[in-house]
């Protein structure tokens, strides 16, 4: 049902409903609005906005329910509520993959653990809630803007310098000059006024017995601005769904390595990892007296070399065209056509490979040695007169009581404790022995292989071990940069257009021989009183600053 | 003399100058009262002397500053003490631009004294230099660093105007809730400067204790040092060496069930002390001026204009805003996006810089679109800083992250 309200203005000037100031004269349009007299709201310039239609389809009131700033205040709290309970304990993509989150949650936190856990907190940044929340923000903004950035926009095009009584007496800063004040006709004063105030850069407009000194508009745009580069900055987090927009993965690998880069037909080798100290002895004084004892890394260096792969890509032996080299560090990462590599984390010393030697179990005699990788560890090996094939090879190695029967398992891919069972064929054994090789766990593989009653021993030394460094690399890709950062810079510019410009008016208008003034701006109105001070005193009329606020209240 | 120590001694100089500069102000406006002179001509001549000496405190924290980062050859701004103490230094340089715009003496009864409570805070923490980490090896450190500082101490002085705010508006003929949280925040500044003033007297006396503990994440047996006597031992935590306490042997309560982790008993401690520390003082001041604190306040602001002031508070963070914006938000990713690849990773120091951008974002659609002006903009302004001061240092003690800095 429509409400019906008269938005005629006595000036003679149709507004549209839901209008709080005449468009042409300023006055209040509501009875009881212009019986008031306190100062008048100002915002939007009093201007109908879509949102206060009287007429409610369900899109008018989506429309009404977004365009409200208390709803996007409301909004905003929520999520800083949300971010910040989301900070209380750490988050799981704070983790490296792979753990049990309940259990660690639990674990750590106790009963408070599994409270957050089973919320859903732990996970509150990657949540759906926490994406509607953002993108419910994100409508409110465009809606908000579009709702008032367009009546703003046509209300400052069409302004007048002839205003109501009303309007001119209840701006925050007014004040009314009598013929005695002046000391001079109305007209004379207000031409003054205008020379002074285009002396202070203000834009005048001039009508017979009214003047508008304007400065500063753009300013009004600030805020919108800023909300377009808001927008923009959230559409750019949606653009990052397009497939192969956005990667990130862990890549771990170790020296003189050559991996594979996810969903690509790249390959990146770790040449060589570096780890450096600051050396006490070259530090500046400042740093020698206290922090010397104190060791402190200095360098994290991955000297990596990116290929592409030209054909055979998915066997052992990819052809390989090398395209670039580049030392990697903390905050300069390897970067090609998209693609980055950032230093992320390392490991030094790790188990690699270690040369065993075939020897027979009672004489000692050595038939031969090979070498015995942890992480590739092959199939078979030919040594000397013997044939060892690899029957089965456990990484990260452990009994397990199966009833009475032990059993050998794995804990893990990693080479934590490596165990490998063999079968050595040759002259001694031409149907096979079965041999365990559990370097870590001598007493228990040894007991084994009594058991199994092996002809054979296989062992190597400490000496015959290798070890190597490996260093983790994050793999990212992210088109979606440049979006962002356009739109962090556009709302740059609008909050500094908004905040480091103010938009400043002063209405002089003449009624019955009087001089009526009044101003508004929505910020910094100490500025705009010394604006008006400093004129008017120039022109011989001295306004004390005290009396452009409480002066004179309309009757 | 080395450059450091200069350094250092400049750092003290600039510190005396402060605390000079916030009595000169406060006497140009409460001692008006009592001299012969005319007191418009005592506002503006003791304000001027405030004004100059506040100048001379910067002009010797920039030396320090300078001096220092030639010794180091990095920038100090890369641990607690250097930080804060630059923080220190934003504020009073934001104090200065905010009170050439507005002349207002009393803003530097308020607004100096802010920063150097911080000044004094940023020399609790380990003041030698350290060499600088991998990850702080960037030329976006100083950018980011610096800037936000910059936003933030806007915000610290919006805060110290907000103050003056509320002990001009909120009225104290009667006890209320304004007057019970406005006292609140006011013994809350008591128990920081309690905590400053016991870590100093303690340290004065080279106060030592250590405790072992068991470290909850690797279950290693580890040693706390605790600066200041144990109220509250570590968990689980055995006496290896306790210096006397008021010549008593008491070596402190076990922290209770919560407090698990490898430092929680230790910062319990200082928590409680600095409770302890601010209530007595505050207990002390009640009894020689025998009214609430925010009453005995309200009669230096009796004159202040308090549109004025609601503006200039709008005003301090008005100017805050987008340089904390930078230098906060947008340098932070640019710097999160060279370093680690991502430019937003949720990490809690991000997390709470976003959560101080939101509040003060709320701050100003609250008070430009739904007019909240006055008393209620007044308490956010309070509440903002608040929130900066966790996202700095509240951040550091209770959430780890990738901004931990040592010797925290």
């Amino acid at each position: 049902m429509a409400l019906i309200e008269n938005t005629k203005c006595d000036c003679g000037h149709n507004n549209p409903v839901g209008t709080v100031l005449c468009e042409s004269c300023g006055k209040p349009i509501l009875e009881q609005d212009q019986q008031a007299t306190s100062p008048l709201d100002m915002r939007y310039e009093g201007m109908s906005r879509r949102s206060q239609l009287a007429d409610k389809t369900i899109i008018d009131q989506v429309w009404s329910f977004f365009s409200s700033v208390k709803i996007a205040i409301y909004m905003i709290i929520i999520i800083l509520i949300a971010s910040a309970i989301g900070t209380v304990l750490p988050q799981e993509n704070q983790f490296l993959p792979g753990i049990n989150y309940e259990k660690f949650y639990i674990d750590t936190y106790g009963w408070f653990g599994k409270l957050y856990y089973e919320s859903g907190l732990s996970n509150t940044f990657n949540s759906w809630w926490f994406s509607l929340l953002l993108l419910m923000l994100g409508t409110s903004l465009v809606i908000c803007s579009l709702d008032r950035v367009i009546p703003l926009h046509k209300a400052l095009k069409k302004q007048r310098a002839k205003k109501n009584p009303q309007f001119i007496l209840r701006q925050k800063i007014q004040t009314t000059l009598e013929e005695a004040d002046l000391r001079q006709s109305p007209e004379s004063y207000m031409n003054a006024m205008e020379e002074q105030l285009k002396k202070k850069r203000y834009q005048v407009i001039r009508e017979k017995d009214a003047l508008l000194a304007e400065k500063g508009r753009f300013s009004r745009w600030g805020p919108y601005i800023n909300h377009i580069g808001l927008i923009i900055f959230l559409l750019a987090a949606l653009l990052r769904n397009i497939p192969g927009w956005y990667e990130d993965h862990m890549i771990r690998i170790m020296e003189n390595e050559i991996v594979s880069v996810p969903g690509t037909s790249y390959f990146i080798e770790n040449e060589k990892f570096t780890l450096e100290f600051y050396d006490p002895a070259t530090l500046p004084d400042a740093l020698k007296q206290e922090g010397s004892e104190r060791v402190t890394p200095k360098l994290y260096q991955t000297d990596a070399i990116l290929y592409e792969c030209t054909g055979d890509c998915y066997t052992t032996t990819p052809q390989l065209k090398e395209l670039i080299r580049h030392p990697i560090t903390v905050n300069d990462p390897l970067r090609y056509e998209g693609l980055k590599f950032f230093q992320i984390d390392f490991e030094l010393g790790k188990l690699k490979s270690v040369d065993v030697k075939l020897a027979h179990e009672e004489t000692g005699q050595v038939f031969g040695q090979f070498n015995l990788d942890f992480y590739e560890p092959g199939t078979e090996f030919s040594v000397g007169e013997y044939q060892v094939s690899v029957v089965q090879y456990f990484p990260d190695f452990e009994i397990e009581m199966n009833g009475d029967t032990p059993t050998l398992i794995t804990k893990s891919r990693v080479p934590n404790n490596p165990a490998f069972t063999f079968k050595v064929t040759g002259p001694l054994s031409p149907k096979g022995d079965v041999v365990l090789y559990a370097p870590l766990n001598k007493p228990i593989s040894d007991k084994i292989n009594d058991t199994l009653g092996a002809q054979y021993s296989i062992a190597g030394t400490m000496q015959d071990v290798h070890f190597v460094n490996s260093t983790t690399l994050n793999y990212r890709v992210e088109k979606a940069l440049p979006f962002f950062f356009v739109g962090a810079f556009i709302s740059m510019i609008g909050l500094v257009m908004g905040f480091y410009w103010q938009h400043r008016r002063i209405w002089i208008n003449e009624v019955d021989g009087k001089i009526l003034l009044g101003a508004h701006t929505n910020k910094n109105g100490f500025g705009l009183r010394q604006d008006i001070v400093d004129t008017s005193s120039k022109v011989g009329v001295v306004i004390p600053m005290e009396q452009l606020k409480d002066g004179v209240k309309v009757k | 003399m080395k450059l450091i120590d200069f350094s250092v001694t400049m750092f003290m100089f600039a510190f005396g100058f402060y605390i000079a500069a916030a009595l000169l102000y406060a006497f140009s406006v409460t001692g008006k009262r009592w001299g012969k002179s005319d007191p418009a001509d005592h506002i503006s001549r003791w304000s001027r002397y405030g004004y100059w000496t506040a100048v001379a405190g910067v002009t010797s924290h920039l030396i320090y500053f300078i001096t220092r980062w030639i010794a180091q050859g990095h920038i100090p701004v890369s641990n607690l003490f250097e930080f804060m103490s630059f923080l220190g230094l934003a504020i009073m340089v934001a104090f200065i631009i905010i009170y050439r715009i507005y002349r207002l003496p009393l803003i530097g009864a308020f607004a100096l004294p802010v920063g150097i409570i911080i000044i004094a805070y940023a020399a609790v923490f380990p003041m030698e230099s350290q060499p600088l980490i991998p990850a702080l090896n960037s030329n976006w450190l100083k950018i980011h660093v610096t800037m936000a500082a910059l936003g933030e101490s806007f915000f610290a002085v919006g805060f110290a105007t907000g103050l003056m705010y509320l002990l001009k508006a909120v009225d104290q003929s009667k006890p209320s809730k304004q007057t019970f949280w406005l006292e609140f925040t006011l013994v809350v500044v008591i128990m920081l400067i309690g905590f400053i003033a016991v870590t100093f007297t303690f340290r004065a006396l080279g106060y030592e204790a250590i405790y072992t503990q068991i470290n909850p994440k690797n279950n290693q047996i580890e040693e706390v040092v605790y600066q200041i006597p144990a109220i509250f031992k570590p968990q689980q935590g055995e006496v290896i060496k306790a210096d006397p306490f008021f010549g008593t042997s008491f070596t402190g309560f076990e922290a209770p069930g919560i407090f698990k982790g490898m430092n929680a008993g230790r910062k319990l401690n200082t928590v409680v002390w600095s409770i302890i520390s601010g209530l007595l003082l505050y207990g002390l001041i009640r009894l020689i001026i025998r009214e609430r604190l925010g009453r005995s306040m309200s009669k230096i602001t009796e004159s202040l204009d308090p549109e004025l002031v609601d503006e200039i508070t709008y005003r301090a963070i008005a100017i805050g805003f987008p340089i904390f914006t930078l230098g906060g938000l947008i340098f932070a990713m640019i710097w999160a996006e060279v370093a680690w690849g991502r430019f937003w990773g949720w990490d809690p120091k991000e997390v709470w810089a976003l959560v101080t951008w939101l509040f003060y974002a709320a701050y100003l659609h609250l008070r430009l679109s739904l007019g909240w002006q006055g008393l209620r903009s007044a308490w956010l302004a309070v509440i903002g800083f608040v929130i900066v001061v966790f996202t700095l240092i509240g951040v550091n003690l209770m959430i780890a992250g990738l901004h931990t800095y040592a010797g925290v």
